[in-house]
């Protein structure tokens, strides 16, 4: 009879109810789309700043970041030394890791610096690099250089062309496969194998940082820097802190707004609720009556309609949680360029969410335990 | 036979209106009684408060061992379920519940629901091929036999029935006076309030009420 009952009240206010039904998946949807993309926020997030570049660095102690003479500048690592111990650590968050040394060569008598890397592994570093031409895909590849824009423009380069380097006495000549267009310091530099800036300045497996690009939070990053630093006694491993500390601000920030967007929207689905039980429990003062003077306790006759305001959260939760997957996954696309997967706990998370917004709407349900059923019955 | 109800200087007070001033009688076990009087003679307020609606400002109101005056909330919404019937002049059904459904509210408040049970007290009166209808789409005579349906289902100690016949046409009072005495000569003690003296003449006893005072009571035979 309780089903048969909860049934026939749902249908018979079904006008008022839809009402209500309509603000709770609105709610549901927006909220599970914001708890959907709260969960996959960091993720996404760290992904995105791990298309800014490298967030990890490791320099000799008080490391000067190039040499300009002399190959025995103290501000030198071994390279077989430092790249496989970091072999060893190498995790999967390690996106990338690309050993650099720096020189300032001379290109047709003008100075130009010159950064000797893994080329292949750099493109890694910073995914966002434009290329015009093509990318150098061997580390090996001693023939092959990429250059700047800012420096292909000075210089009149352009991809296929050939490129003198001379340093020290010494010569290289290289072919530009592509200009990179990076936005940053790399606009400047002619960009070369590892290998090549060694030969030129006699620096044979030698190199003066290393760069890094971790992924997580800034929290794992620091973790996994600690872990570094303690494996490479004798070098300097630090976060770059403008990028860490961006992005555990931005996602802290978004977390909060998140929050505060997901509370606000169940405050005004609870007033919406409200309103509409407001309006229900005035037009129910009969019925209420009546069932009082049949003998139902107000615990029994409340509950019911309870009963009814929890189904239609639950509903209003489920419906809206599959317009959110779909909300958030049109929000991914959007915003991050890829897809926000749904996340299931979500589902029973927003359902909970939305009966309880809908059970404190209910509370004018609560002047339901007032009505005198002799008043009601003589009709006034 | 044994009294059913016992009323000993019966008071209520709505503010300064007084309501009724100290009503005392009893009622034997499978009795008919109508309460007369003119309006605000305390005829609904006497009803009421037997049948737990409310509350005596003063005085006993004995019903089956029970004083209603002494119950609680609770006890008054139990006393409700178990022991009275009612039968309201407006018929006070619940309109989005069909006839079958509304004869089950009140099984579902007393204990627990008897589909078949509750499609035999329509049968019987007389509505077999309405109990799937909703009351809008009754007469007021047969949403009346609902009604008595509705309250006769639990098998309760008294049936109070206030004005019955108040809001039918002449046909359907028929219908409904024929229930009553149905249900008085199968042993159903009724208490029944009505403006109409030929239904009262129908009851074993007429209790008058004017002001809050009882008049008279009498046996239907003497008043005549």
């Amino acid at each position: 009879m309780f089903t048969r009952l909860l049934w026939k009240l749902l249908h018979a206010s079904r006008g008022r109810l839809v009402i209500a039904l309509v603000a709770l998946v609105s709610g549901a949807a927006v909220i599970s789309a914001l708890l959907n993309l709260q969960f996959d926020i960091e993720r996404k997030l760290t992904q995105e700043f791990r298309a800014l570049g490298a967030n990890l660095v490791i320099a000799p102690s008080h490391a000067a970041q190039s040499i300009g003479s002399g190959a025995d500048s103290p501000a030198l690592m071994d390279q077989a030394a430092v790249m496989s111990q970091l072999e060893k650590m190498r995790t999967q968050e390690v996106v990338a890791a690309a050993p650099y040394l720096y020189i300032i060569a001379q290109v047709r008598t003008k100075p130009v610096i010159v950064a000797g890397t893994w080329l292949d592994e750099a493109t890694k570093l910073a995914p966002t690099w434009r290329i015009a031409g093509s990318p150098v895909a061997s580390r090996e590849d001693a023939t092959s250089c990429l250059v700047g824009r800012n420096v292909a423009q000075q210089l009149k380069l352009a991809p296929g062309a050939q490129l003198e380097l001379s340093y020290l006495g010494r010569t290289a000549r290289i072919t530009i496969a592509g200009v990179v267009d990076v936005g940053g310091a790399e606009d400047n530099q002619v960009l070369v194998n590892l290998p090549v800036t060694q030969d030129l300045a006699g620096l044979t497996g030698q190199i003066g940082l290393v760069q890094l690009s971790v992924n997580g939070t800034p929290k794992t990053i620091t973790s996994y820097a600690q872990r570094l630093a303690t494996s490479l006694p004798g070098f300097e491993v630090r976060p770059i802190r403008q990028v860490t500390e961006a992005e555990g601000e931005l996602l802290s920030r978004i977390r909060l707004l998140i929050l505060s967007m997901v509370l606000l929207i169940l405050v005004l689905t609870g007033l919406c609720v409200l309103a509409t039980m407001a309006a229900l429990a005035m037009e129910r003062r009969e019925d209420v009556g009546l069932m009082k003077a049949l003998g139902g306790s107000i615990s029994r006759i409340v509950g019911l309609f309870l009963a009814e305001v929890g189904v239609l959260g639950a509903v209003g939760g489920l419906a809206g949680c599959i317009a959110g997957v779909a909300l958030s996954h049109w929000m991914g696309q959007r915003v991050f360029g890829t897809a926000i997967s749904a996340r299931w706990e979500i589902f029973p998370l927003t359902v909970a969410l939305m009966a309880g917004a809908a059970l404190a709407g209910a509370l004018p349900l609560r002047r339901l335990g007032n009505v005198k059923p002799a008043v009601i019955l003589r009709g006034e | 036979m044994a009294t059913l109800v016992h009323v000993e200087g019966l008071r209520k007070e709505f503010g300064n209106v007084r309501a009724l001033a100290g009503v005392s009688f009893k009622v034997e076990e499978g009795e008919w009684i109508a309460i007369m009087g003119p309006s605000g003679s305390g005829k609904t307020t006497l009803i009421n408060i037997l049948g737990g609606l409310d509350t005596p400002t003063g005085g006993q109101a004995v019903v089956n061992g029970t004083d209603v005056a002494r119950l609680n909330e609770a006890g008054l919404t139990r006393y409700r379920a178990e022991k009275i019937g009612f039968i309201f002049q407006q018929f006070h059904l619940v309109p989005y519940l069909t006839a079958l459904e509304n004869v089950m509210l009140a099984q579902y408040f007393h204990s627990t629901t008897d589909e078949t049970e509750a499609h035999e007290a329509l049968v019987r009166v007389g509505l077999k091929d309405r109990v799937t209808h909703l009351p809008a789409q009754l007469s007021g005579g047969e949403q009346q036999r609902v009604a008595v349906a509705r309250a006769l289902i639990n098998h309760p100690k008294l049936v109070l029935a206030d004005e019955p016949t108040g809001n039918l046409d002449e046909a359907n009072q028929e219908t409904v006076i024929q229930l009553l005495r149905e249900l008085h000569n199968e042993g159903h003690t009724i208490l029944m309030v009505t403006h109409d003296p030929a239904l009262g003449c129908l009851a074993d006893r007429r209790i008058d009420l004017a002001h809050g005072r009882l008049v008279q009571v009498a046996r239907v035979a003497q008043t005549l």
